[in-house]
């Protein structure tokens, strides 16, 4: 995996979700990318039940990338994380009694998938509870691992149709000494999208307006 | 870059349930060769296979009932693999006439930072080994012939002491649950180990601690 940087996009004003989603889809084949297939990443979020009363519950999320469909990656936030096989599902069921699936929380982020040329685009409609919730954007440049070196140019891509909603770099690479690779496992990428959920899901509890 | 198929994976409901059946037995240390000898003519024509694995037993203690435990094991001959995480189930009641030992079996390959999850799942290491010894298959069946160690201090693997003079016999075949047949075949297989072993169905919940 190279380089990938995921940003939740806002929703245009006046405009729906799936406008919105038309939209970036137009301006990226304007762009002369082509469409390849679909995406799905999904996040389900389990509660440790044997903690100490008072204590906030540790939550455990497990998440699946459909780039890496015999995987599974499972972390606590900003604690240790496991990349596992699928069968770590199977697992979980079994651990029922000591983690509860919070099956209300289960976040879906699905859409299609873009290439042009070095880079590959995914845009992304983020669905709690089959309500839309926003959208999602993926860009993945492919020959490069060392996100201080790509970084610019990645930029510049995404402005090319993002506009102004080009995000800053991601905190998954500020916090990493320069120069350093970004592992060849999607860690770094699920950790983008596990921060752009949790951001999607305390928006919606805010009370914001999101069609 | 072709993407790759989206699947929709079913959890619970829809998963296959793999069943261990499992027979076991021992060696006296003088004994060893021969049984190689036999189980290399027996067995499946292959490269004879060693390892050499650390095992650690992981316990979760829920607020009743038993604990949950977890075996996380490792190679020490290949320390870039994976490592193997394995939920064994209560063993399955019932058919007294059924010849092995039949629970619910889970595997899961994990990476490197296992150790570090299970602890912040607030898994706590019951106890570790290391194992080392052959491995041969016959068809669906694996037989395991190892040598136990006790750690001496925890996490160092190269200080071992050996836990008895003999060597532990295991003959065991991963199914779906429902196959019958195949504790048949585990105990046809294990006629034809004896006298040099006899391999039973042993009941870990009847071992006296």
């Amino acid at each position: 995996m190279g380089v990938t940087c995921v940003c939740g996009v806002p929703v245009l004003e006046g405009k729906s979700v799936q406008q919105t989603v038309d939209m970036l889809h137009k301006k990226l084949e304007q762009l002369g990318a082509v469409k390849q297939g679909s995406f799905c990443v999904d996040c389900e979020t389990y509660h440790a039940t044997g903690t100490v009363s008072g204590q906030p519950s540790k939550l455990l999320y497990v998440m699946h990338n459909s780039e890496t469909p015999l995987s599974c990656l499972a972390l606590f936030e900003g604690g240790p994380c496991l990349i596992a096989d699928a069968n770590f599902d199977v697992l979980m069921v079994k651990l029922k009694s000591h983690f509860q699936n919070a099956k209300g929380h289960k976040v879906e982020c699905r859409g299609s998938r873009y290439r042009y040329c070095d880079f590959l685009i995914k845009v992304g409609t983020v669905t709690m509870s089959s309500s839309a919730r926003g959208i999602s954007v993926e860009v993945e440049y492919c020959p490069c691992v060392v996100p201080g070196d790509c970084w610019n140019l990645m930029k510049e891509f995404m402005q090319s149709f993002l506009g102004p909603s080009v995000p800053e770099l991601p905190s998954a690479f500020a916090t990493k000494p320069e120069g350093l690779f970004a592992p060849a496992d999607c860690v770094d990428t699920m950790t983008q999208y596990l921060e752009l959920f949790n951001k999607l899901r305390k928006l919606q509890i805010q009370g914001s307006n999101v069609r | 870059m072709e993407a790759p198929p989206v699947t929709v994976m079913p959890v619970t409901g829809g998963t296959i349930n793999m069943m261990e059946y499992l027979l076991q037995g021992s060696v006296l240390d003088q004994a060893l060769e021969s049984l190689l000898h036999r189980l290399r003519g027996l067995c499946d024509n292959m490269e004879p296979e060693t390892f050499t694995d650390h095992e650690l037993v992981y316990l979760l203690k829920g607020q009743q009932g038993n604990p949950f435990i977890l075996r996380a094991r490792r190679s020490l001959s290949h320390p870039t693999a994976p490592w193997h995480l394995r939920y064994l189930g209560q063993p399955e009641v019932g058919d007294k006439s059924r010849h092995a030992l039949v629970r619910n079996c889970v595997d899961v390959a994990a990476s490197h930072s296992l150790p570090e999850f299970l602890n912040e799942m607030g898994f706590r290491m019951d106890h570790e080994f290391v194992a080392n010894g052959h491995i041969f298959r016959k068809g669906a069946m694996k037989i395991v012939v190892s040598k136990l160690s006790r750690i001496l201090v925890p996490g160092n693997t190269e200080n071992t002491e050996r836990l008895s003079l003999s060597y532990l016999v295991e003959l065991s075949v991963l199914a779906p649950a429902g196959q019958d047949t195949v504790s048949e075949d585990m105990r046809n297989f294990a006629e034809q180990l004896k006298p040099l072993v006899q391999l039973e169905k042993i009941d870990p919940s009847k071992q006296r601690h």
